[in-house]
């Protein structure tokens, strides 16, 4: 994305703000994306459990439109990688991504995820679901809180539906 | 304790019988034997009267070093009896028949144990890999066992087909 | 007309299958939709917690337990302090013994709750799943506010309990045990009372005594099969002798035996629980241990009923500050035999069915 573009997107929200509404059929879609992401449902191992309490009626994640957890990766547009992934399962997990249809994003859910967690130095891991699959979004804990995976989630959404300024935040401007 | 000095007193007759050593840990019975006469130990273990040791509560590899052992946890659903039967055997040609006869449910118990000691088991039905892939190399709970470093292990295998 | 004869076909169900739970793969062989074999391959979650354990300290790889069966984490840890307890005669005060009976049970009630929730869930009734985790909350609720986590509640150690509940637990815990017989109720009207699920669990999958003992099967699922054995019972551990309970058992041998024993469980554990309110005792939670734990060489095993059956924990000491092998007894892996044996003959939706009544952890069965 050039400057010019990032530039015109910076007025259309100073745009907004007077109650104006103009946009392109882009930002239209990330915005229906960003609201209803399709989970696959990838449970792995302790965080799968958190990942179910999530979408159980106390913390309840169809608030946010995130509730259609999808059995089929063809039918999935997040991968949210809940738990401990071992050598055995890495190639696997790498099908599953590979089936899911574009735009697709993937979340690390817990410390194994994120880089290993307790059992980095066993011989039957790997440091990371990101040595397997791009991640977007890392989620601590061991096994993380509900809220934080809807924080995640909340993350992901403004990640989705602001690519312009994702980009910013990550060249540090 | 009348069952426990009965169990002893059997215990200590089959000892003698096959050649093995009675130790007590624990409260446990504790028999050793060496590896041929697993069968025989563990049939009359199973059919001693009174106090039949006749449910498989577990079964185990050990890494000694020197040796391997197969541990066999033994008790009864209808009484308080327990016995630990221990398999010795070599470290170069790590044999023993297996008790799939025996107890139908030692199958996945042998094949972790030839998945994680290499230790063969003659006459199980079906002796293959259980939590690793199969084209796994080496036994990783043998002491002698270095763990690969962090990257290769971060290399991602090949699937095989079908999975 | 009637198809005698089709081309067999092989399917290939998991690992990432959403009634497998967690990573479980099984390869079932149909004639038509009727199962002629099924082949489980399991080792997806396979974390090398035995070898892990030779690198750890004792008071160390107390977190690990939490990871093997994280539906009920307080089980087991007790079963792995009570191992290294007993290696080193270390006496433990009464009042952590009760604490770690009311962790215990309520640990056996969240459990026994998932079951029912995701036999539920296997079967498609998302209604009995929301009831089940609704209420599951309120026991998560409590470790939280003792011990921090809901989940991975971490909290035993050796020689007593980490943390003396607050004192907002007492009055949690009491108005959970008087909500428990109408939530009972809500199960069986909305679950066990059902048609469908009474249509699709009795009969199906019949595990019979003889069989259950010879794969060396234990638990729920032993019980359901008409034996009465109950390590709390058999073998009283910690101070089960103290309470009055009984050991709930039935003779259907099916499916629906499995899980409605679950049912009978929970009532029983609140049983528990009431009794060990009523007589806990004040006083330390902690017993004196040394600050570097070394058992004197040795080995010993130790066993005790976890909610899917009987966990097993065999360490073998050799006087340093690291065990020299710990190994593990996982009660679902060995339930799990039963699984290609049982399910012959049934049509592939019976599999789901009887696969979910074993109530499988596949964290416990990988290790």
């Amino acid at each position: 994305m050039d400057v010019s573009l990032e530039k015109r997107m910076r007025d259309d929200e100073a745009l907004m703000e007077k109650n104006f509404v103009v946009g392109n059929l882009d930002s239209l879609l990330n915005w229906a994306r960003g609201h209803s992401f399709w989970p696959v449902t990838l449970g792995l191992a302790c965080c799968a459990i958190e990942m179910m309490a999530t979408g159980g009626p106390r913390y309840d994640i169809s608030r946010f439109g995130w509730e259609v957890f999808r059995a089929s990766p063809r039918q999935a547009d997040v991968m949210i990688v809940a738990g401990t992934c071992t050598r055995k399962m890495a190639p696997l997990l790498r099908r599953i991504y590979d089936q899911m249809p574009e735009p697709k994003w993937v979340i690390a859910m817990g410390s194994c995820a994120n880089a290993g967690g307790p059992f980095v130095d066993s011989y039957a891991m790997m440091a990371g679901v990101d040595k397997v699959v791009p991640v977007d979004v890392y989620i601590p804990g061991c096994p993380p809180r509900p809220e934080s995976l809807l924080y995640g989630l909340l993350q992901l959404q403004y990640k989705v539906s602001n690519p312009a300024k994702v980009r910013l935040m990550r060249h540090g401007k | 304790m009348a069952n426990n000095e009965l169990l002893k007193q059997l215990v200590k007759e089959l000892a003698t019988r096959v050649n093995g050593e009675v130790e007590e840990s624990f409260g446990v019975l504790v028999i050793k034997v060496k590896a041929p006469y697993i069968i025989e130990t563990l049939t009359a273990a199973r059919e001693f009267a009174e106090v039949p040791c006749d449910f498989l509560h577990d079964l185990c590899g050990l890494d000694l070093v020197e040796h391997f052992e197969v541990v066999y946890q033994l008790s009864s659903l209808r009484g308080t009896q327990k016995l630990r039967v221990k398999a010795i055997l070599d470290r170069e040609n790590p044999v023993v028949a297996s008790v799939t006869r025996l107890w139908q449910g030692a199958n996945f118990l042998e094949r972790e144990a030839y998945d994680m000691f290499g230790i063969i088991f003659n006459g199980h039905p079906n002796l293959k890999r259980i939590y690793m892939w199969d084209d796994f190399e080496g036994y990783p709970l043998r002491k002698d066992y270095v763990t690969e470093p962090i990257e290769v292990r971060n290399i991602m295998r090949t699937r095989i087909e079908g999975e | 007309m009637i198809i005698d004869d089709t081309e067999e076909l092989i399917l290939n169900m998991g690992p990432q299958h959403p009634s497998m739970h967690g990573l479980f793969r099984m390869v079932v062989h149909l004639q038509g939709e009727t199962v002629t074999k099924i082949i489980p391959k399991i080792g997806y979650l396979h974390r090398g917690m035995e070898k892990l354990a030779e690198s750890r300290t004792y008071s160390q790889f107390i977190p690990y337990t939490d990871r093997l069966d994280y539906l009920a984490s307080p089980h087991n840890n007790w079963a792995y302090v009570q191992t290294v307890e007993k290696l080193m005669g270390v006496e433990i005060p009464e009042r952590a013994e009760y604490l770690r009976v009311i962790f215990g049970e309520l640990a056996r009630i969240a459990s026994h709750q998932v079951c029912i929730a995701s036999t539920a869930l296997d079967m498609a009734g998302w209604s009995a799943w929301s009831y089940a985790f609704r209420d599951r909350e309120r026991i998560c609720d409590m470790f939280e506010m003792t011990a921090g986590s809901r989940l991975t509640v971490n909290i035993m150690r050796i020689g007593g309990i980490s943390a003396e509940p607050p004192a907002e637990f007492w009055p949690a815990l009491k108005s959970f045990l008087d909500d428990t017989p109408e939530m009972l109720e809500e199960y069986y009207g909305i679950f066990f009372g059902n048609e469908i699920v009474q249509g699709r669990l009795k009969n199906v999958g019949i595990l019979s005594k003889e069989l259950a003992e010879n794969l060396s099967i234990t638990g729920p699922v032993l019980r359901a099969s008409g034996v009465n054995y109950d390590v709390r019972k058999a073998e009283p551990y910690s101070i089960y002798d103290r309470f009055d309970f009984d050991v709930p058992v039935r003779t259907g041998c099916d499916s629906y035996d499995r899980t409605i024993i679950r049912m009978d469980e929970i009532a029983e554990s609140i049983k528990i629980i009431k009794q060990a309110v009523r007589d806990i005792p004040a006083g330390p939670i902690m017993a004196k241990v040394p600050r570097v734990i070394k058992p004197p060489a040795g080995e010993v095993y130790h066993r005790v009923e976890n909610p899917k059956g009987e966990l097993g924990f065999y360490i073998v000491s050799d006087g340093t500050t690291k065990p020299a092998r710990v190994r593990i007894r996982p009660a679902t892996f060995i339930n799990l035999q039963m699984l290609p044996i049982v399910a012959l003959g049934w049509k592939i939706q019976d599999v789901v069915a009887i696969f979910a009544t074993l109530d499988a952890v596949l964290g416990e069965v990988d290790k």
